[in-house]
């Protein structure tokens, strides 16, 4: 079998077979990863466990499905999902099971208590109007619901710059007397502050904040930062005297706006992320009457360290983190960021999973976990979203046409569209658990002889030089097919017509002359191809070195025609105005079938919350706060197209296995089982919106008031974290054992049982009323949480 | 004294050119001026630094940059551009005296420049660029705070052409080129250093009667880093290594009683071209220049160098009323064309070793002291330099520092009278007792003093973070006030 096999930048490899695993590789296909996780079974040597699998495999397989040649590890992966009974259970998807969505406990009686009248918010970070990451994200989605809840009394404070004012601020006069004095007060004294409105939803209003202008004033605020709290700043971290001069001025203003105020209204402060934070501390340092927040969305430490390939969650609790920020050169921005946790009155972070990380790092339990939301867009029309799937899967198919010609031995209504995306970061972002699970998944779907073909798209941006010149070449192609196809038609259709004018029915034989057949015959002859479809889209500037094409080249997924998983690398965000898959994210994202997000660090997780918000299905991991957030609040997230991956209490080698039968599950779905799998996600929009989260925000908020001014408020503690179990369980109707979702299993046919009871309207009734509880602005309408359905 | 109400006026912006400003005062007084010294400074220069202004300079005074003044305010606000330009222009408020000479913090002062006193407003030397333009680096002026108003009106009117303060100036003072040649500066009180290169024969021929070196362009003294040692090759002229001299000579200054010891000893009686002696013969103080045995006495020195300064503290607590007579007597010594300047030029020109002699004490001594005190010194140094290293370990260790800790240092410079010398030296036994005496007060400035070292340290990023600067420490700092 001598194939030529190309990669990305038209790279031929004349034997594939050298690049394919031998036994020796196999040994220990994770020798390159160091990060091997908690593992409570005997798993550590592969080798020998891969053998006792064999041995199991032997005694359950039929011989002839063992291919005897070649001692290969994958196959015992089969062994290892029918063993792991519960894993296939937790796949699949029985229909007439239904769900188990929680709402969460005790949040409901937290609005009333507050009077916000006399309160106001300011919400401080780097990224407001300034986009730089994900915080801008968070802050720009959420303002329309605080907006909503605060109105006049929010603002948002930011660092002033001028592209950013320029195009996404309207500068206009503070409207609050008290307000237009302290920046009046503060533009006399050196310094440029802007007020104006934020133009996005909700329009909130800015202040923006001239970091650069008061730079003269930097020395002697760094003295006051040494004297109050020994943190001193290098002079060459531009970033963190940045923050120095942000933190400063932000605490003037919040001091000066309290000065201002004839009767001091009760002033909330919230600070998202380290760049904000020296603004708390000195708001505490200099007992200014504010109650405080802060927010990280990520420890700096946890990011440095699993940049650097540590054992990250294994170890969190030894690090001896002075150590190893200062061995980082972070020593001043972690004490900054250590110190707002530190002095904040509420210290919250987005998610579980960094809740345990900020605990370990920044030694402080976050008081309260504040997911981040998402503006959920309705659709007026119900399924809208499966409208706009079958369109965006058109195009997607369209792009394979081309993309496979000449190899197109694959039914493209079978074929399974999975995706990651995200930043370039091979382990952090689990491509690389990804492409083993693939490779195992590919055996598992050859051995079962599955006419299911999975496509796999890489959406990382990586260095490039353009595209290739053979992808291209695909899609041109196919755009010559269709050229002839419609030539032909046109003629067809012109001799029918003509044929019928004389009131004769058409000769078939005579329908298509010679030259019609010559033209297609060119055109067929056309699509002959000698290599095999190209990995990657793009030439590669660092192809040999590339860990995606390195596993890749290891694992041997090369498109050939035998693999029934298949690989596209496209190092570039997608964007409608490419010439090779004019799509952008989102319209990808929707024509797809699942993204698969296994990522080792990853503190939120917007890609798979926004697949869940347009109803796509996605593998996310209790690693991720996503997918810890779903974890919790869903009974049976897999039958909700939420499939959660463990890779915090298992060996890396059994997280493969996990991601591996979650695949295949997935794979043998029928169309139908899809489509409602597709509904349930979508359904989940819900929880994700801000409309749902933001009451976390309330929640934290009101805590900070009362620990700040608790002669006005009183917040009574709940236990926000923890799920005491969940409100609604599942019907009595479906069996809890196992037994029934059996029916799912790898043999589970195309045909549908009949007897599943599936009643899409009643479910979703059911999730409408788990799920949401009507957000009522705190000071009015008590009387909306009696609409709570009643518990069980 | 009829010069009381006569100042010389630096601008010191930043930390930076606060080095600058500095060695502009030093310069100043070691060369004996009879008038003030007046340094502006903006608000955001760090404490320590103005502490150290304060040693050298008559008064410091702090211009905000946005001035009370109404009309300052008002244009201030509606042109943010302008703020460095108008700093400058505050020295026409210092109204306490008739009439000033602005020297800019980046030169370098190379002799007494009392006689600039004696032109009238605006008196300034041309500028290299475009001769029919002073360079505002150095300029002659009188405080007046109308002229202030019409400034900052003009400013607002018709803005500066380059957006700094020359082009402000030149505007307002339009006449300059054409009306009045007194009011043309000679070159050689505003010598860029640019000139080096654009008209290298011309420099050969007069830059040793510079009087005021300016170091023009982006790259000041400061940024470079301070050669002990310059490239060996004496013969080669070119305008790099001019430069590289001159900077040379800015960081001798600098150091100049700051740096408390010399690594190398030098080795100047080496190379000392003969033709030098012709210009230095016109040069009154021939005494300085004479013999070569005298110019190795530093190499014994150096050692000792921390003793002089000391002494010096000691001195001046004692004697600050009688600095005054003996300081005019200085000016008879050093105030006379072309004295040690010149000869320091020279020195500059043909033997760069000379001038890698780095520091300037060292020249001072050799210039300006009777051999024999020198001698007389040395025997006496013996003694007291055990006594001294217990009273200032520190200044050994932190030579880079201008702290306000050893403020005795910066105002070395102004003593330099073989008379005050010996006087000093009659001193020097009873010097080991006061100084032991000034240890408890020492204590506080060393404390201060460790302090800014410790936040210095993590300024350059070396963090003591498995010590003392772990986060449990920061923490208890935190909960004091969170308590």
């Amino acid at each position: 079998m001598h194939q030529q096999v190309s990669l990305g930048g038209g790279r031929k490899l004349e034997n594939p077979e050298e690049t394919m695993w031998t036994q020796g590789e196999h040994e220990n296909p994770f020798r390159e990863n160091t990060k091997l996780r908690i593992c409570n079974n005997n798993n550590n040597n592969n080798n020998s466990s891969s053998l006792v699998q064999e041995h199991s495999c032997n005694s359950c397989c039929p011989a002839s499905q063992v291919v005897q040649s070649v001692i290969d590890w994958r196959r015992c992966v089969r062994c290892c999902v029918t063993a792991r009974g519960q894993d296939a259970v937790a796949a699949g998807m029985p229909l007439a099971r239904s769900i188990s969505v929680t709402s969460l406990s005790g949040l409901e009686e937290w609005d009333e208590e507050f009077d916000l009248e006399d309160a106001v918010l300011f919400e401080i970070a780097w990224e407001v109007a300034n986009k730089v990451g994900g915080i801008y994200t968070v802050i720009q989605t959420k303002a329309r619901l605080t907006c909503e809840e605060w109105g006049e009394n929010y603002f948002l404070v930011g660092p002033y710059t001028e592209s950013n004012v320029r195009t996404q601020v309207e500068l206009i006069e503070p409207p609050n007397a008290a307000l237009r004095r302290t920046i009046d007060k503060m533009n006399s004294s050196g310094c440029k502050v802007y007020f104006g409105r934020w133009l996005i939803e909700g329009s909130p209003y800015v202040i923006l904040l001239d970091v650069g202008f008061t730079a003269w004033s930097l020395d002697r605020w760094k003295s006051e930062l040494w004297e109050n709290c020994s943190i001193g700043v290098p002079w060459f971290d531009r970033e963190a005297n940045d923050a120095v001069l942000f933190g400063f001025l932000t605490a003037w203003l919040l001091g000066e706006y309290a000065a201002q105020c004839e009767d001091p209204p009760h002033i909330l402060a919230h600070f998202h992320e380290w760049l904000a934070g020296l603004g708390l501390v000195l708001c505490r340092q200099r007992h200014l009457p504010v109650a405080t927040i802060f927010t990280t969305h990520a420890t700096l430490l946890g990011r440095y360290l699993c940049a650097g390939n540590v054992d990250f969650y294994n170890n969190l609790a030894e690090f001896n983190v002075d150590k190893e920020a200062g061995d980082r050169q972070i020593y001043h921005r972690y004490c900054l960021e250590r110190a707002a946790a530190r002095c904040a009155h509420v210290f919250t972070t987005v998610s579980k999973i960094t809740a345990i990380e900020a605990e370990h790092l920044l030694k402080r339990k976050p008081d309260i976990v504040t997911p981040n939301g998402l503006n959920v867009k309705k659709f007026s029309a119900m399924h809208e979203f499966q409208n706009l799937h079958a369109q965006s899967k058109a195009r997607i198919q369209e792009f394979i046409r081309g993309h496979f010609y000449g190899h197109l031995d694959f039914n493209l209504d079978k074929t399974v569209f999975l995706f990651i995306a995200g930043r370039y970061e091979f382990s952090n972002k689990g491509a690389d658990i990804f492409l083993e699970a693939l490779a195992r998944l590919n055996y598992l779907l050859r051995v079962n002889h599955s006419q299911v073909t999975v496509i796999a798209f890489f959406i990382m941006p990586a260095r490039t030089n353009n595209f290739n010149v053979e992808t291209l070449k695909g899609q041109a192609v196919r755009k010559q097919l269709w050229d002839t196809a419609q030539t032909v038609k046109e003629r067809f259709g012109k001799k029918l017509y003509e044929s019928l004018l004389v009131g004769q029915l058409p000769e078939v034989s005579k329908m298509l002359d010679k030259e019609d057949f010559t033209m297609m015959k060119r055109a067929i002859f056309a699509t002959q191809r000698q290599c095999l479809p190209p990995i990657c889209t793009h030439n590669m500037l660092e192809d040999s070195t590339d860990p995606i094409l390195t596993a890749i080249r290891r694992i041997g997924l090369f498109n050939s025609a035998q693999d029934r998983v298949k690989v596209i690398f496209h190092p570039e965000f997608l964007s409608s105005t490419s010439p090779l898959l004019p799509m952008d994210y989102e319209e990808f994202v929707r024509g797809c079938h699942l993204g698969v997000f296994p990522s080792y660090y990853e503190p939120w997780g917007y890609t798979p919350a926004e697949c869940t918000v347009m109803g796509i299905p996605s593998v996310s991991t209790n690693l991720s706060g996503f997918g810890c957030f779903m974890e919790e609040h869903i009974a049976d997230p897999s039958s909700y197209g939420i499939y959660i991956l463990d890779r915090r209490f298992r060996s890396v080698d059994e997280s493969c296995n996990q991601l591996t039968s979650f695949l295949f599950q997935f794979c043998q779905q029928s169309r139908r089982q899809r489509i409602i799998q597709r509904n349930r996600t979508e359904r989940l929009s819900d929880l994700l919106d801000w409309r749902y989260l933001g009451r976390y925000y309330v929640a934290a908020r009101h805590m900070a008031l009362a620990k700040a001014f608790p002669e006005s408020y009183v917040y009574e503690p709940h236990d926000p974290t923890s799920t005491t179990g969940f409100r609604y369980p599942r019907p009595a109707s479906v069996p809890p054992s196992p037994a029934h979702s059996l029916h799912s299993s790898p043999h589970h046919s195309e045909a549908e049982d009949e007897d599943e009871t599936y009643d899409e309207d009643l479910e979703a009734e059911k999730d409408r009323l788990n799920i949401r509880q009507p957000y009522s602005l705190p000071n009015k309408n008590k009387s909306l949480a009696v609409d709570l359905p009643e518990k069980n | 004294m009829p010069e009381a109400d006569q100042a010389f006026v630096t601008l010191a912006t930043s930390d930076a050119y606060c080095m600058g400003s500095l060695v502009v005062g030093k310069c100043l007084r070691k060369h004996g001026t009879t008038r003030k010294l007046v340094v502006m400074v903006s608000p955001n220069i760090s404490r320590e630094a103005r502490l150290s202004l304060e040693d050298v300079f008559d008064e410091v005074i702090v211009v905000d940059i946005l001035d009370s003044r109404d009309r300052a305010h008002l244009f201030w606000l509606g042109r943010p551009d302008l703020g460095v330009t108008f700093t400058k222009l505050h020295c026409w408020t210092l109204t306490q005296y008739t009439k000033c000479v602005f020297l800019d913090a980046d030169t370098l002062v190379l002799c007494n420049v009392d006689e600039l006193f004696e032109r009238e407003e605006l008196s300034a030397a041309p500028d290299p660029g475009w001769p029919d333009c002073f360079n505002s680096g150095v300029f002659v002026f009188r405080p007046s705070l109308e002229t202030h108003s019409r400034l900052l009106e003009h400013a607002k009117m018709c803005g500066s052409f380059d957006g700094g303060d020359q082009g402000l100036l030149n505007a307002f003072f339009s006449d300059w080129a054409i009306k009045d040649i007194n009011k043309h500066l000679p070159f050689i009180y505003n010598l860029s250093t640019s000139a080096v290169y654009t008209y290298l024969p011309a420099f050969h021929k007069y830059g040793h009667q510079a009087k005021i070196v300016h170091f023009l362009g982006k790259n000041k003294p400061w940024h470079v880093p301070y050669k002990q040692q310059p490239s060996t090759e004496v013969t080669q002229w070119d305008s790099n290594r001019i430069l590289e001299q001159y900077v040379n000579l800015w960081w001798a200054e600098y150091y100049a009683h700051t740096k408390t010891h010399v690594d190398e000893p030098d080795e100047r009686h080496d190379s000392e071209p003969i033709d030098q002696l012709g210009t230095l013969a016109a040069a009154p103080c021939s005494t300085q220049v004479t013999t070569s045995p005298h110019r190795s006495q530093p190499t014994a020195t150096s050692p000792t160098a921390p003793f002089p300064h000391s002494r010096e503290s000691l001195f001046q607590a004692k004697d600050r009323e009688e600095k005054i007579p003996s300081e005019s007597l200085g000016k008879l010594t050093v105030n006379v064309p072309s004295s040690s300047t010149c000869h320091q030029l020279e020195d500059m020109c043909s033997t760069p070793d000379i001038v890698s002699a780095a520091d300037p004490e060292d020249l001072e001594k050799s210039e300006l002291q009777e051999p024999l005190v020198e001698q007389k010194q040395l025997e006496d140094v013996s003694g007291a330099e055990s006594a001294l290293s217990e009273a200032t370990p520190d200044n050994c260790s932190t030579p880079d520092i201008v702290s306000a800790a050893d403020p005795e240092d910066l105002e070395k410079s102004e003593l330099q009278e073989p008379l005050v010398e010996q006087k000093q030296l009659e001193d020097v036994s009873g010097a080991e007792s006061a100084l032991s005496e000034a240890t408890p007060d020492n204590a506080t400035m060393e404390a201060s003093k460790e302090n800014l070292e410790h936040r210095k340290r993590w300024e350059e990023g070396h963090i003591d973070y498995l010590g003392k600067d772990a986060f449990e420490n920061i923490r208890i700092k935190l909960d004091q006030f969170l308590k």
